[in-house]
């Protein structure tokens, strides 16, 4: 299908707003009488608490109250499972533990919140915080993923007789049996350890209820405000029409965002109705490495099976996986990851196991890659040792085993996030494997380019993965388009928007189907006045549900307009065309109407409307796709590794993603490299240190790093299309795709570039220093 | 983190046991210390002000000395916390005769750090730690020269306390030490 | 206030007297006090870069500073630099070349690279990147906001 506006790389609207310091964030609403809010949180891990002695910090002039569990009395109750595990699962033990909005007896992490101190300006409350005595108990902290299994180990739960979240197994085919026919098994362990999303724009909530009118106004920076709307007003004993949740300019999401409820929502909301003051609370950047969720943590035990010409027998998994201190996101993640481990391979024999631990650490729930990027490190890990065991060419293997172009859609009998059974409805891997190959130059680098710099004395390697990402999963989202009298559109969407460019790239959709500008459509998200319906802001999945829901009411608008316009212009309705803001006659294009006119017409304010009719040029409607779009794609890069200090520097990067329709190619490019660019901290930068009191050791951007834009390469992306066959616009999410597969591709090509010391890269993030620590540790051996 | 290490001291093994046990000569030798009192035998509270690059602030808590083998070894145990975190340590403290006058002291331990104190402060609680302990036996050996001359003089012995200043002085000289040991500049 | 501060500061050009407590940080001052809230603060410890502001035309980072250091000086915020309706020709630029995608780092990335262009109006890229190694940008991976600026020099350069 030829588009006009869809696919093209056009400028963004929201763009003028955010460059001159117009676009409202939470942070910027300010209220008259407005209240602050600040957090007395723990600095212990695992600790009872005995005592809170609160009365010098009330004494502080401006120190409006002082609040603790207690007096949350019957508003107190933990948070609602968000997720619960798959219905569709057998077997499947899962232990739901939630996290509560004031620590009543027992703090499960550090920088859980105790007390909430409401003042006159945020400086007094933070003086007052300091103010507050808490006498607690320390307990010994659960931190490792194995021991808090051993019996007699310390409960995070002491409900619970052990650390166990949650067990499942998943199992396709018959991997014994596979085992037995292998010409090679590789077993391995993988320690993947934890990162955070660190969004610039720190999480934050500006709450008013009005008395008079009964009403709940709420700012947060949420991925996803209906539901933070619903659950409020069903925790407050409110209807939903009483509660608003305008979700504004968010300052970058990535996952957290999504969490629902933090403490803090739960604390806020309650705090406005008693005082009867709007309360504000913005999260500064320490609390924000305690208290917003972070993801990647897992131990796996993978077994693979070959045949000697390379062919994928079967995989055998185990996984733990830690949840931290609360599982409120179910099994998300460690589904995704289950989800990934074969790859873009056809493995007919997978049994994988899946235990979920409690710790005494900040709560898990999906960042950016979700699970995903496990999946692919270990499948494309195992792969790579294959090859060398048997003396393979890596390219060859993977052209041996990728799900061949006619086997779509791709059922792999495995259960997946979605709840539904794991499908890839389209994919054609090979075209993009070799385009990758050809614009990384693969071949000239082995034979030519990487001799000649080994011989200068450079470390440089060569790596080259491809992978999948699941996106674009239901249950559904919804679009509302109306054409307003002045001709231009209004529409809206209950996804929120952290930076994906939704207020563009679903303009373009309404721009191509009715014919207007860019710039005439209006779109709002993330306000719950707007649309009543919507689920959120995840699952790389808002330019294929919440695009496609776009398309549908802006479809239904058109033929609408195309009615109304017939009978107007008295034309048949399939000589009508819509352009430039106008409905005309094809053949006659002087016989026209403006869209602005019709939707006066549509809206009669005397005379009697067709029974049977709506009035306006407005539709609201839904999509819900019965499974996901699987995207894929291929990462390569070339690397050069300082062998004195360990410093890595990325000479060529490589990427080439196939996720169907592009909106916009510009929006999409944008993505991929904001991918890459988390993926290459997780590769070598991003690492949150615990120690083994559950202690965060690097809890400042000046200790954790993010990659700044000397660690960047510049990346070069290409495209391929394969259209999801279930949606109209052909779409397959795209925001998280570029996080995926980077430290696959970074160990590949860290091991290729350091052949001297035959390195086994089993674990992500790496370090400088832990680089330096598994070099010397081969140097021991040897 | 481990804190290990000996300092040899020009004193009999009795006058530096004595010396350790000396609440005020304790009081002044670590650098930021409020207050120490003996609460009951052997336990000690104290109020000290702490400093870590970015983090600072008051700690309060507790000293208990164990396991007591007159004059040779005794355990000490600190549980303290303050605004910018909690510490708790325990570490075992070896006074061996070195000739007449002299006595090596031998101390090993194991301290936890928490709350802002090592998520912000990690990075150099290290060297803090080690140019407390410098500041500290510096100190010490100051006062264990004075109580030798005073012990000789029959005199009341008068000790000098070490400043805040004197400490942050030490600290940026080890932070200075550090960082040229990292880059090479310094092999010594 | 038992403890105030008579602040006379000049903010894009206009000039303000106010009595503000002396530990007022910069960027809560210019936020607050001024209501100009397009300077971000993204970590208040001086290394993500979001509330980088110009004083007296060089770049500082307003969340380390507080409001009495800017005595009688003159301050530049992302409001000072261009209007929805005429654009900075950078921030025209960041439009075209899709510079920004949540925009919460834009303004600190405009108001370093302002003066550094200023210096320096025909960077290579290797330049660029270190010029704003000291904003972090979770969104772009950097790479549009390079495109952005070689477009804005290109433009200016013609």
């Amino acid at each position: 299908m030829t588009y006009k506006v869809i696919g093209k790389r056009v400028k963004r609207v929201e763009d003028p707003r955010l460059l001159t310091g117009g676009a409202l964030f939470v942070g910027d609403v300010n209220l008259p009488n407005m209240l602050h809010a600040a957090f007395v949180r723990s600095d212990y891990a695992h600790a009872r608490i005995i005592s809170i002695d609160t009365s010098k910090a009330k004494e502080i002039p401006g120190v409006v109250g002082v609040y603790t569990a207690e007096d949350m009395g019957d508003a107190w109750e933990p948070g609602p499972p968000l997720v619960s595990p798959p219905p569709t699962l057998e077997n499947v033990v899962f232990n739901s533990r939630r996290q509560v909005p004031l620590v009543k007896d027992k703090v499960k992490h550090a920088g859980e919140i105790i007390a909430v101190v409401v003042a006159e300006s945020r400086y007094i409350a933070e003086d007052a915080v300091e103010e507050v005595y808490v006498d607690y108990e320390p307990l010994p902290a659960v931190v490792d993923l194995e021991k808090c299994l051993e019996p007699g180990s310390t409960l995070v739960h002491e409900d619970l007789d052990s650390n166990l979240a949650a067990h499942l197994i998943q199992n396709k085919g018959d991997y014994e049996a596979a085992r037995q026919e292998a010409d090679l098994v590789i077993k391995r362990r993988f320690n993947l350890d934890r990162g955070a999303a660190a969004a610039m724009e720190n999480r934050g909530l500006v709450v008013d209820w009005d008395p008079k009118n009964q009403h709940l106004m709420v700012w947060d920076a949420t991925q996803s405000p209906i539901p933070i709307r619903n659950g409020m007003a069903a925790r407050l004993g409110l209807r939903t029409h009483q509660v608003r949740v305008v979700a504004p300019f968010v300052g970058g999401g990535f996952g957290p965002k999504i969490m629902m409820f933090y403490a803090e929502e739960m604390v806020l909301p309650w705090l406005t109705m008693k005082l009867e003051r709007p309360v504000k609370w913005i999260e500064d950047r320490h609390e924000n490495f305690y208290a917003t969720t972070q993801e990647r943590e897992q131990i796996q035990d993978v077994e693979m099976a070959l045949s000697k010409d390379g062919r994928i027998l079967g995989i055998k998994q185990k996984i733990i996986h830690d949840t931290g201190a609360f599982n409120p996101y179910g099994l998300t993640t460690p589904l995704n990851t289950q989800s990934h481990s074969m790859g873009s391979y056809d493995v007919k024999n997978y049994n994988s196991e899946v235990t979920v631990v409690f710790t005494n650490k900040t709560i898990v729930t999906p960042v950016r890659g979700a699970g995903r990027p496990q999946g692919i490190y270990v499948v494309e890990r195992l792969l790579d040792i294959a090859c060398k065991e048997l003396a393979l060419d890596p390219r060859e293997v993977r052209r041996l085993n990728f799900i061949p172009p006619d086997a779509f859609p791709y059922d792999h009998k495995i259960i997946d996030q979605a709840f539904t059974s794991l499908v890839f409805d389209s994919g054609n891997y090979q075209p993009a494997y070799d385009l990758a190959l050809e614009k990384l130059g693969y071949d000239n680098f082995i034979k030519e380019e990487q001799p000649r710099l080994r011989a200068e004395g450079k470390h440089v390697g060569i790596g080259i993965v491809p992978f999948i990402e699941t996106t674009g999963v239901g249950p559904y989202e919804g679009a509302r388009v109306a054409i307003e009298p002045s001709g231009k559109v209004s529409a809206a969407t209950g996804v929120g928007t952290q930076g994906q460019s939704h207020m563009t790239s679903f303009a373009q959709i309404i721009a191509e189907e009715l014919g207007v500008e860019v710039e005439d459509v209006s779109m709002v998200t993330g306000d719950t006045a707007e649309i009543h319906w919507g689920t959120g802001t995840f699952a790389s999945r808002g330019a294929v549900v919440a695009g496609n829901a776009v398309l549908a009411a802006a479809s239904d608008v058109r033929l609408k307009v195309i009615k109304l316009a017939s009978k107007i212009l008295e034309t048949p309705e399939d000589e009508l065309e819509l352009d430039g803001g106008l409905v005309r006659v094809a053949d006659i294009p002087e016989k026209s109407i403006s869209l602005g006119e019709l939707a006066v017409l549509a809206n009669p304010f005397r005379g009697a409307v067709e029974p049977g009719t709506e009035p306006g040029l407005e539709s609201t409607k839904y999509f819900g796709p019965e499974y996901g779009a699987t995207a894929f794609g291929v990462h390569g890069m070339i690397l050069e590794v300082d062998s004195e200090t360990m410093m890595i520097k990325i000479r060529k990067y490589v990427t080439v993603e196939d996720c169907g329709t592009m909106l916009n190619p510009l929006v999409v490019e944008g993505q991929i490299h904001g991918g890459v660019s988390m993926g290459i901290g997780n590769c070598y930068y991003e690492k949150l240190h615990f120690d083994e009191n559950a202690q965060l050791l690097n809890a400042s951007l000046a200790d954790y790093l993010i990659p700044s834009s000397m660690e960047m390469p510049h990346i070069e992306v290409y495209h391929q299309n394969t259209p999801a066959p279930n949606n109209k616009l052909g779409t397959k999410g795209v925001g998280e795709a570029g996080t995926i597969p980077v430290p696959a591709a970074f160990a590949q090509a860290l091991e290729n570039a350091l052949p001297e010391y035959e390195l086994e890269i089993l674990e992500t993030p790496l370090s400088p220093n832990r680089l330096f620590e598994l070099i010397h540790k081969r140097e021991e051996l040897t | 983190m481990k804190v290990e290490g000996e300092h040899l001291f020009n004193g009999t093994q009795k006058q530096v046991w004595d010396l350790f046990r000396d609440t005020a000569v304790m009081a002044s030798a670590l650098p930021g210390t409020e207050k120490m009192e003996l609460i009951e035998e052997n336990k000690y509270e104290a109020v000290m002000n702490v400093r870590v690059g970015p983090v600072a602030g008051k700690f309060s808590g507790e000293l208990v000395i164990s396991n007591e083998d007159f004059p040779t070894s005794y355990t000490m145990t600190v549980d303290g916390r303050g605004k910018p975190g909690f510490l708790k340590g325990a570490g075992d403290v070896t006074l061996i005769e070195q000739g007449a006058n002299q006595t090596l002291m031998k101390y090993t331990g194991d301290v936890q750090v928490g709350g802002k104190l090592a998520a912000v402060g990690q990075r150099l609680i290290d060297t803090v730690a080690k140019s407390i302990i410098g500041q500290a036996f510096e100190t010490l050996d100051n006062a264990l020269a004075e109580r030798v001359n005073a012990e000789t003089e029959g005199r009341k012995a008068d000790y000098r306390k070490s400043t805040e200043s004197d400490y942050a002085a030490t600290v940026a000289k080890d932070l200075i030490k550090n960082v040229l040991k990292r880059t090479g500049r310094d092999k010594s | 206030m038992e403890n105030t501060f008579n602040l006379s500061v000049t903010v894009n050009g206009k000039s303000y007297q106010q009595t503000i407590d002396p530990r007022t940080l910069l960027s809560d001052f210019l936020r607050n006090d001024l209501g100009l809230t397009g300077t971000h603060v993204g970590c208040e410890h001086g290394v993500c870069g979001a509330c980088t502001v110009l004083l007296d035309g060089k770049s500082v980072r307003s969340c380390l500073l507080f409001a009495p250091q800017v005595h009688n000086q003159e301050v530049l915020t992302v409001e000072g630099l261009g209007t929805i309706d005429d654009l900075h020709p950078l921030q025209e630029a960041f439009r075209e070349a899709h510079a920004l995608q949540c925009g919460f780092c834009t303004p600190g990335i405009l108001t370093t690279l302002v003066p550094y262009l200023e210096e320096n109006p025909n960077p290579t890229e290797e330049e660029i990147r270190e010029a704003i190694s000291g904003n972090l940008c979770r969104c772009t991976g950097y790479q549009h906001i390079i495109d952005a600026v070689k477009l804005a020099t290109e433009k200016t350069n013609t």
